[in-house]
């Protein structure tokens, strides 16, 4: 291969520099804000003059701030729930139906990965405001289940073309009814898609927010909207702690996807 | 005659413009193993998948007792299954693969804790009961499947190649077992595959498929020494076909001219040929003999090589004509160790060669 790895001689070198630099310009700010969360300065200054668990404190302490909280984890369970439940059935046509058009269907459902975020939101706002969604809980959770809807079927599909059909036809022969060899058979087998497609589902709702703010009202508001509305009424290090608590959440659900993933697939 | 057990008439299946499967028909007898055995795209699948109820037929009817399956959905046609590919439930035990067509059936526990393990006794895979389908071999596997499909008593079971995913000698151990179990517990079996060794060991009888018809049914010893036709001949068994022309029958026996101009006579022919027809003449390598015997026939040839296979001898020889020919002489013609030097010749007898039309 043209770029072997072992090959490379000192490219290598500056392939691991070039590398680390990235790593660094991706990771350091979210670095920089978990310390300033912790830091004893109300102006941010870094490096901290002292250690506290303060701006913590109050964030825990605030109301407004946990209902944001539980208003994102409420609209993002909900939207990973129906982006999966709506995953499933597209991708059982997607895989398995023998219909024209079959492409065409799978690209308008991954639309909303690729269209730019703001034009969805736009269009979804001014159509929601037309029929009295918008503002509502039930609103934001169908906006966010359309944009966490291709997360959800490029997993299960995945999962279901590597699921080899003849099994689910042994379970007819065995006795069970089509539907019963889907429930009891496949669902069983694709599991693992099906559970990374609801975490990220759930993080693609939970951490939007371009869509939420224009979905939100001044008494229904995620974290992220939450979080940018504060930066730009204070720049307080309570910001910096929500946004650490929000990176901590996302992490831990990565963390947890890999080792579930790890588990099931022995 | 008794009325058959199982009775395919006249099924027939089409892709479009193509026919997979022209207007097959077969009666089973209840208990009989019975293989479709053909070429790929023979239709064999294909008929299978019609009695499995896979596939619906364009036309015909299949009729178990006499009554017909087809308007009975696959799931309650209550026949049992063996797949060319691995298709146990990946997320269960061997146990609960084993159990599961009786779980859907609300057999009691009692009932299905005893006959999963009936059945993986007859399996003899007691041991792995609790392992789980991607711990196991591929012929592990698929004995699995076998005591899966066996496990609710249906009066059929289909097997669509089952071992062809399994290197040779494993193959021939499952075979054994499959033998074995049909023995044992009298099932009706259905058996698809496209090696004719594996056909010829298992069968009671053998529907040899030929684009998607049935070119000959019959026992093994009907195909392999009564063929109807040079496709049955070519496929069942080793075969020389030597190019002739048909001189004349009388009373069944045809005197034909071979390639290299020498006449042969008393070979079978069970059809008519006309004078001056080309033909094929078919001689299996064991009906030859390096020592003329009586009524035999001659053949001059060269002898391109020879080898020793500690029960018997392979001798390549090659006609006049050019063809080139396969000699397995049976022990009591390997006494001479003169067929080894070039311009010998072989002898055949006449009676067990056949004439199929050029
Ligand atoms: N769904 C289908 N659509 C179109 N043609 C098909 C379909 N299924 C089978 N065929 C065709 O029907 C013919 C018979 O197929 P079948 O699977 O029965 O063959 P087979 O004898 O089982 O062969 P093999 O030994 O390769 O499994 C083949 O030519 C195949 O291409
Ligand atoms: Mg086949």
């Amino acid at each position: 291969m043209l770029l072997d790895y072992d090959r490379l001689g000192w490219l290598r070198v500056a392939l691991a520099g070039f590398t680390a630099l990235v790593a660094a310009f991706l990771l350091l700010p979210v670095v920089f804000i978990v310390l300033l969360s912790f830091g004893s300065s109300r102006w941010l200054a870094f490096p901290p003059p002292g250690w506290t668990l303060k701006w913590y404190q109050q964030l825990l302490a605030d109301p407004a701030w946990i209902d944001a909280a539980l208003t994102s984890a409420k609209i993002a369970a909900m939207a990973a729930i129906l982006a999966v439940a709506i995953g499933l059935f597209a991708s059982f046509s997607l895989v398995r139906g023998e219909f024209r058009g079959r492409q065409v269907l799978r690209g308008l459902l991954l639309t909303p990965m690729v269209l730019p975020v703001v034009v969805f939101a736009i269009a979804i706002y001014a159509f929601f405001l037309r029929i009295g969604l918008a503002g509502t809980t039930i609103g934001f959770v169908i906006a966010h289940t359309i944009l966490a809807l291709p997360f959800a079927i490029i997993p299960i599909t995945a999962a279901l073309e590597g699921f080899d059909k003849s099994i689910e036809d042994a379970a007819i022969v065995c006795g069970a009814s089509p539907l019963q060899a889907r429930l009891r058979i496949t669902l069983p087998s694709i599991r693992i898609g099906i559970f990374s497609a609801a975490i990220f589902a759930f993080l693609a709702s939970w951490d939007e927010v371009v869509v939420a703010i224009f979905m939100a009202s001044p008494t229904l508001q995620t974290l992220p909207v939450k979080i940018w509305g504060s930066l730009r009424a204070d720049l307080s290090p309570v910001v910096a702690a929500a946004s650490s608590l929000l990176v901590g959440l996302t992490l831990c659900l990565m963390i947890a996807t890999a080792l579930l993933r790890r588990k099931l697939s022995r | 005659m008794s009325r058959p057990f199982l009775s395919i008439r006249a099924v027939r299946k089409t892709f479009g413009a193509f026919v997979a499967v022209h207007d097959v028909t077969i009666d089973v007898p209840k208990g009989e193993f019975l293989t479709f055995l053909g070429p790929s795209g023979s239709g064999k699948s294909t008929t299978l998948y019609a009695i499995a109820g896979f596939q619906d037929p364009s036309s015909g009817d299949v009729l178990l007792e006499d009554k017909s399956l087809l308007s009975v959905p696959s799931h309650k046609r209550n026949i049992g299954m063996v797949f060319q590919r691995y298709t146990l439930f990946p997320h269960l035990s061997v146990a609960e693969n084993v159990a599961f067509p009786l779980r859907v059936r609300r057999r009691p526990d009692t009932e299905v804790k005893r006959k999963v393990g009936d059945m993986l006794g007859l399996v003899r895979l007691e041991k792995f009961a609790d392992r789980y389908p991607g711990a196991l071999s591929g012929g592990q596997q698929q004995r699995v499947a076998l005591a899966r499909a066996l496990a609710y008593d249906p009066p059929i079971l289909l097997m669509d190649e089952p071992l062809s995913a399994l290197d040779k000698k494993l193959r021939q151990e499952i075979q054994a077992e499959i033998r074995r179990i049909h023995r044992e517990t009298g099932v009706t079996i259905l058996y698809v595959t496209h090696d004719q060794e594996e056909a010829l060991h298992l069968s009671d009888r053998i529907a040899l498929f030929k684009e998607g018809r049935i070119e000959q049914i019959g026992t093994g010893e009907d195909l392999y020494l009564r063929p109807v036709s040079e496709f049955v001949a070519g496929f069942i068994g080793n075969s020389n076909f030597l190019s002739a022309e048909h001189l004349q029958t009388t009373a069944g026996a045809a005197t034909v001219r071979l390639a290299d101009g020498s006449i042969v006579t008393g070979v079978k022919a069970t059809t008519p040929f006309g004078q001056g027809q080309k033909v094929r003449l078919m001689v299996r390598p064991e009906a030859f003999r390096l020592t003329p015997g009586p009524a035999s026939a001659a053949l001059a040839v060269e002898i391109v090589d020879t080898s020793f296979f500690g029960d018997r001898r392979r001798v390549v020889a090659r006609t006049a004509g050019g063809d080139e020919i396969d000699v397995r002489p049976t022990s009591d013609a390997q006494a001479t160790d003169s067929a080894t030097t070039s311009g010998q010749r072989i002898f055949f007898d006449p009676a067990s060669a056949f004439l199929f039309p050029a």
